[in-house]
């Protein structure tokens, strides 16, 4: 008797959700242990996590609007991430290029702002954004392809520089820095909200709908597109599964690297437009991790778009739900939301392994032919 | 005459009005019906630093009221100083149905001011800056600086038993704030009002926490200025451990730090943030609406000191020097009896007799900065709490920043 592991041909579609579905429960119930042990009850505290604490919630209008804030950066960062992730360049300086992102739309905002009209303001900050967080992005792609640095490390180390340029931006009250409120007595942030703001569809007499989240979702189907059915897609894929094919098929390949490169930062240089421009300041921590989350949200979702948009969608009812939920239970600290997401990452690649492979008993002597 | 007839009809059409408006309403609401939020820099679960000195204030002041923590306490921790961030925790503190909120970090200051107009019927109460309005938005801070004077004078009682007239400030910024420098110069004016001749050696961080150099700094000062007393405006213990290591003493801060380093410690200037918390659910309470808040709050700024206990000395250590108990607490009783403050045209000096009596004798004298200008001229009144919480920016004689 022993057990081996075997590969799978194919994993049917109602297997590999029942698979997550799982690794999900099984995560749930150990953090169900956890809050029975301080002494929190694990029901009433789920039931606040999913339902965002919006049952009973006189604002709760304003619970899904925060929601959607959160969603937007994140879900766009994702596909962008996934863009550099299908060509195998591991861009995990998505932090770094929103940030490179979100202090060029703010100077955008409060340099161009007071003289042009809201929505050419608008319109400005994301393209510098984009222009910003592309050739940010670009440094490390065109390393890359000159010297063979390695990009890992490469974006990385920016990003600490892009957030020690943040830091040093926010704590440095002198008369050249725009950022910062003039009246105020420590170093704070000044508002733009009146110089480039996004607009808001108003829906029913409370809530509104900001438009960047209907530009997120039609872009995200324009990367879905481009993906599947463009050239230039294409190339991405076969770059992405061996450099040497790509070059004997007469690609250019280092073209294409730095395209892509260029792409997915400017992406992510969008997305932090679009943070900036609803929120309408600066802060040290105006990513909300975003550019981490990220790569983990493009790798559960397996770099297919619509799975992204789902699981980001997932990942901040996660992340809404626990502060609402640890506001209840003086208890429980927000910590527990990072351990819950943690444990449903590792149970996630678990159930991965058992998607591509399936263990079998094997008694003595008997081969196994699957 | 016919003033006094209308000044009684308009009275009467004033209580007729208010009665009309409001004629059910009652104006306290329940102590078990109110809801308390707070929005904190670092976990509600830390053990020691800032959000913890603030979460312990909160539950301590609960407990006084006969508060339920469990079910009547909402906190949303590790916010950072970010706009949206601190709205988001505001919209579910009140989404919860909180009565009042506290935002302990500074730089949550612009997203308290906008959510006091978004809601209305909420009480925010921000710790340490200096935004508000008449109705349902104040904020709260301490005068450091008394605690400061007092634990300066036992700070100069050690140098002088020592003879070493060096004294060490590890200070998170120097004169680019009010609150480091008016810490600072307080403590100096309350060394010197023992030791005339001492000197205050301050070193900066440029940072409110920083472990590492919290503990080199302190080194710095004993090894290069020779400084036999180290006292600090920043997070950890790690100057006064510092100073116990190189065997001289201190004077500790936010905390009574005599378990950190028992050998060294003299006493500490304290906060005791209950005493706040308490004064704000206890008028929460009694406002019956939020509107009311900051008229039965009667400031729309909070400035406790020594006279509401929100600043103290922490209990005198055994290395503390003959006298500084007598010192202390005479020096205490007349700043909370409002006889005299530390920012004054007015120096005290203190004398240490054989038996252990501090003897204090009040003498006008020009209070100077350390650049020789006269800031409040010889027998003139304490300066503004504005300038001490806002717009001191210089060092009195006798500190010098290195």
């Amino acid at each position: 008797m022993g057990f081996h592991i075997v590969k799978r041909d194919i994993c049917p579609l109602w297997k590999r959700c029942c698979f997550y579905l799982a690794a999900i429960v099984a995560a749930l119930f150990i953090g169900a242990l956890v809050l029975l042990a301080i002494g929190v009850d694990p029901l009433e505290y789920y039931y606040q996590m999913f339902t965002m604490g919006m049952v009973g919630n006189r604002i709760a209008y304003k619970t899904v609007m925060n929601y959607l804030r959160d969603f937007v950066p994140l879900a766009l960062t994702s596909v962008a991430l996934s863009l550099a992730f299908k060509m195998r360049f591991w861009n995990i300086g998505g932090e770094g290029q929103f940030i490179i992102g979100s202090i060029t739309a703010s100077a955008v905002a409060f340099l161009l702002g007071p003289s042009l009209p809201m929505w050419l303001t608008v319109i400005l900050m994301c393209i510098f954004a984009m222009l910003a967080a592309g050739l940010y992005g670009l440094i490390a792609g065109f390393l890359k392809i000159r010297f063979g640095t390695n990009e890992t490390l490469m974006t990385l180390m920016l990003n600490y520089v892009a957030l020690y340029i943040l830091y040093f931006i926010g704590e440095t009250k002198e008369s050249w820095n725009f950022f910062l409120q003039e009246g105020s007595l420590r170093p704070v942030f000044e508002s733009f909200a009146s110089l480039g703001s996004f607009p808001s569809i108003p829906i029913g007499d409370k809530f509104q709908l900001n438009i960047c989240v209907i530009l997120t979702l039609l872009i995200g189907v324009g990367i879905y597109v481009y993906l599947k059915y463009s050239k230039q897609g294409y190339e991405i894929s076969v770059v992405g599964d061996s450099m040497g094919t790509a070059h004997y098929a007469g690609m250019k390949v280092k073209r294409i690297i730095l395209r892509t490169v260029f792409l997915s930062a400017a992406l992510i240089g969008l997305a932090a437009a679009f943070k900036v421009g609803t929120v309408g300041v600066l802060s040290t921590s105006i990513t909300n991790d975003v550019g981490w989350t990220g790569i983990i949200v493009a790798w559960l979702a397996q770099l297919s778009t619509p799975m992204i948009f789902v699981v980001a969608a997932l990942i901040c009812v996660l992340q809404t739900g626990s502060i609402t939920a640890a506001a209840t239970f003086s208890k429980v600290d927000s910590s527990f939301a990072n351990m819950l997401q943690g444990a449903i990452l590792f149970l996630i690649l678990a159930a991965e392994f058992l998607v591509r492979f399936k263990i079998v008993r094997v008694k003595k002597g008997e081969k196994t032919n699957e | 005459m016919k003033k006094i007839i209308a000044l009684v009809v308009a009275v009467l059409t004033i209580m007729t009005f208010v009665g009309c408006t409001t004629p059910t309403e009652n104006p306290s609401k329940d102590a078990s019906d109110l809801k308390v939020g707070a929005i904190y820099i670092n976990s509600k679960n830390d053990t020691a630093g800032y959000t913890f000195a603030h979460h312990n204030g909160i539950v301590t002041a609960m407990k006084a009221l006969n508060l339920n923590v469990d079910t009547q306490l909402f906190i949303v921790d590790e916010v950072p100083e970010d706009k949206a961030q601190v709205l988001a925790a505001v919209d579910t503190l009140v989404g919860k149905g909180v009565d009042i909120i506290f935002g302990i970090s500074f730089g949550y200051i612009d997203a308290m001011e906008e959510a006091s107009k978004t809601y209305p019927e909420v009480i925010f109460s921000h710790g340490t800056g200096y935004k508000s309005n008449e109705t349902n938005f104040n904020n709260y801070f301490g005068r450091a600086y008394q605690a400061r004077y007092l634990a300066g004078i036992a700070a100069g009682l050690k140098s002088l038993e020592t003879g070493n007239n060096n004294i060490g400030y590890v200070a998170a910024y120097g004169t680019e704030y009010a609150e480091t420098a008016s810490g600072i110069n307080g403590f100096a004016l309350g060394v010197q009002a023992v030791n005339p001749n001492a000197k205050l050696h301050v070193k900066k961080l440029g940072a409110w926490a920083d472990e590492v150099n919290e503990s080199a700094f302190a080194k710095e000062l004993i090894n290069s200025f020779g400084c036999g007393v180290i006292t600090q405006h920043c997070d950890s213990a790690q100057p006064q451990i510092a100073a116990q290591n190189a065997n001289v003493f201190g004077c500790g801060y936010n905390s009574d730090m005599t378990a950190d380093a028992p050998e060294a410690h003299l006493t500490a200037a304290i906060w005791n943030w209950n005493v706040y918390y308490q004064t704000a659910m206890e008028a929460a309470i009694a406002c019956g609406t939020a509107d009311k808040f900051v008229e039965t709050m009667g400031s729309s700024a909070y400035y406790g000191g020594l006279k509401e206990g929100f600043v103290d000395v922490s209990p005198l250590s055994k290395n503390c020097a003959k006298g500084t108990e007598s010192a202390i607490s005479q020096v205490k009783n007349i700043i909370v009896n409002g006889e005299w403050d530390v920012f004054s045209g007015e120096k005290l000096t203190i004398t240490v007799g054989e038996d252990g009596t501090a003897t204090i004798t009040k003498n006008a004298a020009d209070l100077k900065d350390n650049a020789g200008n006269v800031i409040v001229a010889a027998g003139g009144a304490s300066v503004a709490d504005g300038v001490i919480t806002g717009t001191m920016n210089y060092y009195v004689a006798g500190v010098e920043e290195v």
